[in-house]
């Protein structure tokens, strides 16, 4: 497994199962996804009615970079006021459901792609006042521009975890995205870095049209009026910079751009673990060899002195 | 509770791996242990299998090591080319892929691949990020092979959640007294004790493990080799016996979870079925793929099946003591002091005891048996009165995936976490502090 699933594979397992037909079950789970999303699965009011809330840290700040037209466009008729102590909520009937069997598949696919979906609304923004931007800018020559369209629209800020956050900002000929992320632990920042170079050298090594990635440990000049980013320059933090042309923010691309992009973080979390097993099976493979050797180091037949039982010695004469 | 992540709560059976969120009353995942990696299969789970070789190594290293895996030639990500559970059962149906199964008589015996399967299940499945959570799991406490689960074992998995995953915290229980906490569900358990005979039957062997206030009585625990596949086994070989149109694995399977139920007495059954036949002789339906069907009958299977516990010269002809005998035998061989509670709550766990009244059956030939020597002593004692033994079974709805629902009921309780050890106590003493967990659930504890 090399990427992460976008979709919460429990919803979609759970979700198809119950689609396939079957006698209708009470269900009444809490489900973790990354990132402190908590889904709430269950049937609160008849088996066939199943309701599936989201629970995300960051909502306020997505709802005010358009999550609810999101979330409005992608589930609308499913869609019913929150339950308590959630922040989403869609509602499937089992007995209304659309015949054809594509339809359902996707029905499925669009509710467990819940968490990617909320999580989309303010790089859907932020592309779309690209485009914007990138209509205004072609009426200038570089010099003629009026503010506000040369450097490019607000700073998007999602605090999506307790320290870390992703900002997002749009200008007329590209839109960047920084991951500010944190490591506690000595091994995973070495990890980290090493794993980032990677990225930082694909580019200039094979993927040509890859976006531009930039890894520093103080914040870079796009975040310098965003308040609330650590300036210490402390070596715990990290700031991971993806510039996005407009080739990537194009037609299809976009919506894949905006799944990859959200997974990041936890794909990068996740290829640490990976290598670190990696390492370790290797390391477990290294002491087997080694004791081997011991074990073949070992005298066949050592020559013990024999002794009577009052404790005298016999010698070999020879 | 809004605030805290749940409890990630993952029980790895030999056969299946049960995996979910603590306050859950049912595993989100349950799947084969079972990894496919590329490549032959490993075998008997021999030194050399499943493991990535050394690359460059100094020749004299060498000789005799096995032989060095391509692995070591290629330094891309071809470790992480492996799947898990269901999707590691049709991928070794295809080409490339060869399975593993990494536990063995319920001991893990192969760390790299079972670091890898909990990788997997982690990120794939759960999809949780290791460092929010904190996870409760399970070990068993006896197997086939030796009488004790060694400490390095659990050393080991330490190792891996806090270095690999860099998990929250850690608590790992002990199977027997996970199910006996769950059968805290259970409206004849007025309290709360961890003081119970766990009767354990899965699909390989059947164990009755004493535990008393939490600690598993070591010197007492007896396994009998009847379980979930010799009753298959059983019910495939009647149908062939008398001619079915179809008698495979599968069907005997089926017919065994659909039909079978545990009678009170084998004789008056016989008669109860030659007097109405029609309510029950059954019929079942097998569908094939292609679109046809057969109808298999089912007779006397629905209630013999099962009957192998309790008379296993029906089945058996090398092992011939029955169920209620063994726990009795149990039971007896504990310290004196704790029988009393042992007897009170005999709990059921496992796929193989949820047949409709086994649990009564069981509660009546125990009390037979200890009845009988009641009455025995009391004759010889000449004239003294005995107080009785209360004898009860305990038989309730969770009792399929006992040790994950009694994780899930523990790890959800607010005192959970001061149980577990965390990242940083690990750091500060080292792996040999999962030796010894406080006891959850125990005296003390709501």
């Amino acid at each position: 497994m090399l990427l992460l699933d976008y979709q919460n594979v429990l919803i979609e397992s759970l979700l198809r199962e119950r689609f396939a037909g079957g006698a209708p079950v009470s269900i009444d789970q809490v489900v973790s996804d990354f990132d402190g999303v908590t889904f709430h699965i269950s049937t609160p009011e008849t088996k066939t009615k199943i309701l599936i809330s989201i629970a995300i840290k960051c909502f306020s700040e997505l709802v005010q970079y358009g999550a609810q037209e999101v979330l409005e466009r992608e589930y609308g008729p499913f869609s019913i006021a929150p339950e308590n102590g959630y922040d989403f909520s869609v509602q499937v009937d089992l007995e209304t459901l659309p015949d054809d069997p594509d339809a359902k598949e996707d029905l499925i696919r669009r509710i467990s792609l819940l968490k990617r979906n909320v999580m989309a609304a303010p790089f859907e923004q932020a592309f779309d006042e690209f485009k914007h931007l990138q209509e205004e800018a072609s009426k200038y020559t570089s010099e003629s521009a009026p503010q506000g369209v040369l450097e490019g629209g607000e700073v998007r800020a999602i605090h999506y975890r307790e320290e870390e956050a992703i900002y997002i900002k749009a200008s007329h000929d590209r839109v960047t995205v920084i991951f500010s992320t944190v490591f506690r632990e000595e091994t995973d920042r070495i990890f980290g870095k090493v794993f980032l170079q990677e990225f930082v050298d694909a580019r200039r090594r094979a993927i040509q049209n890859a976006p531009q990635v930039l890894f520093r440990n103080d914040p870079p000049l796009e975040l310098q009026n965003v308040p609330g980013v650590d300036r210490s320059g402390s070596n715990q933090i990290g700031y991971v910079t993806f510039v996005l042309f407009p080739r990537h923010l194009a037609g299809q691309r976009r919506a894949d751009v905006i799944s990859h992009i959200q997974t990041f973080r936890d794909y990068f979390h996740y290829h640490i673990k990976a290598s670190k097993a990696y390492i370790h099976s290797r390391m477990r493979r290294r002491t087997a060899d080694f004791l081997q050797v011991l074990n073949r180091a070992r005298p066949e037949n050592e020559e013990k002195e024999r002794k009577t039982a009052s404790g005298r010695t016999f010698r070999v004469q020879g | 509770m809004a605030s805290q992540t749940p409890a990630v709560v993952m029980d790895n059976g030999t056969g299946y791996s049960k995996l979910g969120f603590a306050g859950n009353d049912s595993p989100s995942f349950v799947f084969p242990t079972a990894i496919a990696t590329k490549g032959p299969t490993g075998g008997a789970g021999g030194s050399g299998s499943g493991r990535p070789a050394v690359a460059n190594k100094p020749s004299f290293l060498t000789g005799g090591a096995g032989p060095g895996s391509h692995l070591s030639a290629k330094r891309g990500t071809e470790d992480l080319d492996f799947f898990i559970g269901d999707e590691a059962l049709s991928a070794s149906g295809g080409p490339g892929y060869g399975i593993h199964y990494p536990i063995r008589h319920g001991q893990i015996d192969n760390w790299d691949l079972m670091e890898r399967f909990w990788s997997n299940s982690i990120f794939k499945y759960l999809r949780v990020e290791p460092e929010d959570h904190y996870f409760l799991l399970t070990e068993p406490f006896l197997t086939f092979a030796e009488p004790l689960n060694p400490p390095e074992n659990r050393e080991n998995t330490a190792e891996i959640m806090f270095e690999s995953f860099n998990c929250a915290g850690l608590y790992i229980a002990v199977q027997a007294v996970l199910a006996l906490a769950a059968s805290w569900t259970s409206s004849k358990v007025q309290d709360r004790s961890l003081t119970g005979t766990v009767i354990d039957s899965g699909a390989g062997v059947t164990h009755v493990i004493p535990v008393a206030e939490g600690y598993v009585i070591g010197s007492s625990i007896k396994s009998v080799p009847i379980a979930g596949r010799d009753i298959t086994n059983f019910v495939q070989s009647l149908l062939r016996d008398r001619g079915e149109p179809d008698s495979s694995l599968q069907t005997a399977e089926r017919i065994k979870e659909e039909y079978c139920y545990v009678s009170p007495d084998i004789v008056k059954e016989y008669a109860r079925f030659d007097r109405e036949p029609e309510d029950r002789f059954k019929k079942h339906t097998v569908n094939y793929p292609n679109g046809k069907s057969v109808q298999v009958d089912v007779g006397y299977e629905r209630f013999l099946a099962p009957e192998i516990f309790f008379n296993p010269e029906i089945y058996s002809s090398d092992f011939l003591t029955p169920l209620p005998n063994i726990v009795d035998t149990v039971i007896q061989t504990s310290p004196i002091d704790v029988r009393r509670g042992l007897y009170k709550n005999i709990v059921l766990s496992g796929g193989s005891t949820l047949y409709k009244d086994f649990g009564r059956r069981l509660q009546r030939d125990i009390r037979h048996l200890v009845d009988a020597r009641i009455k025995a002593s009391e004759a010889r004692s000449g004239g003294a009165k005995s107080g009785g033994l209360d004898v009860q079974v305990i038989s309730h709805k969770r009792q399929r995936h006992g040790p994950w629902f009694g994780g899930s009921l523990l790890g959800q309780t607010p005192e959970f976490r001061s149980y577990c050890h965390t990242k940083a106590e690990y750091d500060e003493i080292g792996p040999s502090i999962v030796r010894r967990f406080a006891l959850l659930g125990g005296p003390g504890s709501t």
